[in-house]
């Protein structure tokens, strides 16, 4: 009991103070002590440090994830801000942006794949003023990494890395046979894998899936530029069955040949998804793959004999030349959020160059640039491996090329649209042109749907 | 002297009759009726809330363009005529019915065969009770993470067995790299996963049946099949009706087993309505499409309901 209340007690009980008074008295204490509460737990919450919802993004390199995380507890310590944060990894990282943002609970920032700007527009705020302060000091972006962060002269997301890769070969193999590195598909691939595999011990010479996957995504998308096709013309309109017939078609019947004319891809490789490569690679049961750079820094980080055996390569080209995409991934500040400055100071925090270092080293070679002046660092030296991947970046082009990079485009590879088309050639038995024809129908509706 | 109903009424103080809708309802539901609609708000509220507001909302949306993070634009009809001349969708549809019927047939034959091994003389029935339920208490992602390393063609167990152990097949297949294999692939693991549910579901129903019955049956001279098919059947007709139809539904809905076997690939030999909904909503992102997607098969498998619930009732009344 409260000591006053206590003693106002003790006076009435001895007679000194008449009963009225005493609850006038005890109703002044009572009142007074109940506002000092409420003022203190005012002034306790004017206090309490800001809270800051910020997502991650949650890749196979857990070494990097991990120095990032310590990163941003870092900076929310130096602030005295209070960081709630989140991972969102590559299988369920729409399905939590879409979910968020429709439940109008978006958080206050987020680390994005290439396809957020475009998708997430309409809830991303304006970060042009950042986005160019950060490029201008670090050389400014480059090319393929602008085309999916600028959007019509807007920033909606501030670039940090991509995610390079190559073609992963089993140097040993190559040596035993005596076989060159390849650097077309169409022979060079193709010959290497004939004389290297052993489809007796299991042996395949190119591990390459055309089902609905990234990785199915990535190769069709390339091979149709290694021809000289694409499915868009430089205006952006749809050109699978139209203006690169010709060429789509080459590069389709080669990607269907490599399983079943050339025979050099394992039996099951139509069922495969991202990983499966990777597994049957580290497996040793293929000469070559094409791959991110999580495949060499699983190896490394485990010590894997194939580590050494490997070597990793520019992707291969066609009669074209040689293409690859790349998307930036980058920093998205939400409409919703209240706390812009906080989340640009995050942001200039964890892209420090210091930080950054930091992170690429710690993610061997997964960490690709996006800035003219990261592409620089000796770091990209400092294994024979990291110069395929490194350069693959450098020379990589956007999904949508030659046209823009665009919403409909993003949805063509969300879809699995090109994997389809391959798949309907490998498993459904249609011709090369009607599966064309049908994947330019998909093309057409979404580019239609996408317009109005 | 005679004296009319109205003076009756004045001298009685009784006052004019009522009449009028309320009284009606109050001789129909009882004089407290007032205080049952009290009692069934919460339910009421809650059911609009959870369930009638969700899909009118749905029903709403399916009839719009809609886009994440904006505002949807109505469009009428126009999803649903879209959405029917797409080949895509129709295999959908096609791929959905073969996944369907071809999962609950199989599930129904295991999980009766279940049940009467289990209800016969068999040692430490318990204990294969408890092991014959591992897959359906298993989680489905954990259990089709297992089958996809067991279907893979290289490194996957089931190759292993065939080509290497057992010497059945001279090479291995891509079990979920060919449209046949990939498609009796995912019908196979939701038969895994689901017929337990059939043969603990048949297993109460045949315990419930009266030893009498059998001992009966056969005193007439019933061999074992007539036994089956004159006693056990009809003991446990309603609790089979009940698991089939429970069964097509959650077999219609499955999306898991699919979606990390195969992503209804390859080349969409095993899309099934659920992944093309997931696809449209989150990798298109045209939530309007997606939803009418979703509702598309409403009226269809509402009517298999209706006609089983019909026939349930009626076999009761009899």
């Amino acid at each position: 009991m409260d000591s006053r209340l206590k003693d106002l007690a003790e006076r009435l009980d001895a007679g000194l103070i008449a009963r009225r008074e005493f609850l006038r008295k005890a109703a002044l204490v009572t009142g007074g002590t109940a506002v000092g509460l409420k003022a203190l737990e005012s002034m306790a919450r004017a206090q309490s440090p800001t809270k800051l919802r910020v997502w991650l993004f949650k890749s196979y390199v857990t070494a990097g994830n991990d120095i990032l995380a310590k990163q941003v507890e870092g900076w929310a310590a130096e602030r005295k801000v209070q960081v709630d944060m989140d991972w969102a990894t590559f299988g369920d990282r729409e399905q939590k942006f879409v979910a968020a943002i429709e439940a109008g609970n978006p958080p206050d920032m987020a680390e994005m794949n290439y396809q957020g700007p475009a998708r997430y527009k309409p809830a991303l705020r304006d970060v042009t003023k950042l986005a160019k302060d950060i490029a201008g000091a670090r050389g400014g972006l480059l090319p393929y990494a602008d085309r999916v962060v600028n959007i019509a002269g807007q920033y909606f997301g501030v670039a940090r890395q991509a995610f390079p890769g190559g073609l992963f070969v089993r140097k040993d193999l190559l040596d035993a046979k005596g076989v060159k590195l390849p650097k077309r598909y169409d022979p060079d691939v193709v010959d290497m894998a004939k004389k290297c595999q052993d489809a007796s011990k299991d042996l395949w010479g190119f591990g390459q899936t055309l089902n609905r996957c990234d990785d199915g995504n990535g190769f069709m998308q390339a091979i149709l530029w290694d021809y000289g096709g694409s499915v868009w013309d430089k205006d952006g309109k749809p050109a699978l069955a139209t203006t690169f017939k010709k060429e789509n078609l080459e590069a389709l019947q080669f990607a269907v040949d490599t399983i079943q004319k050339h025979k050099i891809q394992p039996p099951g490789v139509m069922g495969w998804n991202d990983v499966s490569n990777n597994e049957a690679y580290m497996a040793g049961k293929l000469v070559s793959t094409n791959n991110g750079a999580s495949l060499y820094y699983a190896m490394v980080a485990k010590k894997h004999p194939l580590a050494e055996k490997t070597q990793v390569i520019l992707t291969p080209g066609g009669p074209a030349g040689s293409f690859v995409a790349a998307g930036a991934y980058n920093w998205g500040i939400f409409q919703k959020s209240k706390h812009t400055e906080l989340c640009e100071d995050l942001i200039r925090w964890v892209e420090d160059e210091k930080r950054f270092d930091e992170y690429m080293q710690a993610s061997i070679g997964q960490a690709g640039p996006v800035y003219k002046s990261r592409a620089d660092k000796p770091y990209w030296k400092s294994d024979p491996n990291f110069q395929g991947m490194v350069q693959n970046i450098l020379r990589s082009v956007w999904p949508g090329y030659p046209g823009p990079f665009s919403a409909a485009a993003v949805e063509v590879q969300a879809q699995y649209i090109l994997c389809d088309m391959a798949g309907r050639v490998v498993t459904a038995g249609l011709s090369p042109e009607a599966a064309l024809k049908e994947a330019h129908g998909r093309v057409e509706e979404i580019y239609k749907v996408r317009r109005s | 002297m005679s004296i009319s109903t109205a003076e009756l009424r004045a001298k009685t103080a009784l006052g004019p009759k009522r009449t009028g809708p309320l009284v009606g309802l109050a001789r129909m539901l009882g004089p407290d009726y007032r205080l049952g609609y009290l009692f069934i708000l919460p339910t009421v509220v809650l059911v609009l809330a959870l369930v009638a507001y969700p899909f009118c909302y749905a029903i709403y949306l399916s009839m719009t363009r809609k886009y994440v993070g904006v505002p949807p634009v109505f469009v009428g009809f126009d999803n649903y005529v879209k959405i029917t001349f797409d080949g895509f969708f129709q295999r959908a549809v096609v791929n959905s019915f073969i996944f369907t019927f071809g999962s609950v047939g199989v599930k129904l034959v295991l999980g009766m065969l279940m049940a009467l091994v289990l209800t016969s003389g068999i040692r430490f029935r318990s204990f294969w009770t408890g092991v014959l339920l591992i897959p359906w208490v298993a989680p489905t992602v954990v259990s089709a993470l297992n089958f996809l390393w067991i279907f893979d063609y290289s490194l996957g167990v089931l190759n292993y067995l065939l080509v290497k152990v057992f010497h059945l097949l001279p090479q291995g297949v891509g079990w979920l790299s060919e449209p046949g294999t990939a498609m009796a692939s995912v019908i196979g693991v939701n038969i895994w996963r689901g017929f337990p549910f059939f043969g603990i579901s048949f297993l109460a129903g045949l315990r419930a049946i009266p030893a009498e019955l059998y001992e009966a049956a056969a005193v007439d001279g019933a061999g074992t099949l007539q036994r089956f098919r004159h006693v056990t059947l009809p003991g446990i007709k309603n609790i089979l009706i009940i698991v089939m139809l429970l069964s097509t539904i959650w077999t219609f809905n499955d999306f898991q087993i699919v979606y990390i076997l195969t992503r209804g690939g390859p080349g969409g030999a095993t899309q099934v309505l659920p992944v093309f909904t997931y696809e449209i909503a989150f990798g298109a992102q045209r939530l309007g499409e997606a939803i009418a997607v979703a509702l598309y098969m409403l009226p269809a498998l509402a009517a298999v309901i209706i006609v089983l619930a019909r026939y349930m009732r009626k076999g009761r009344a009899r």
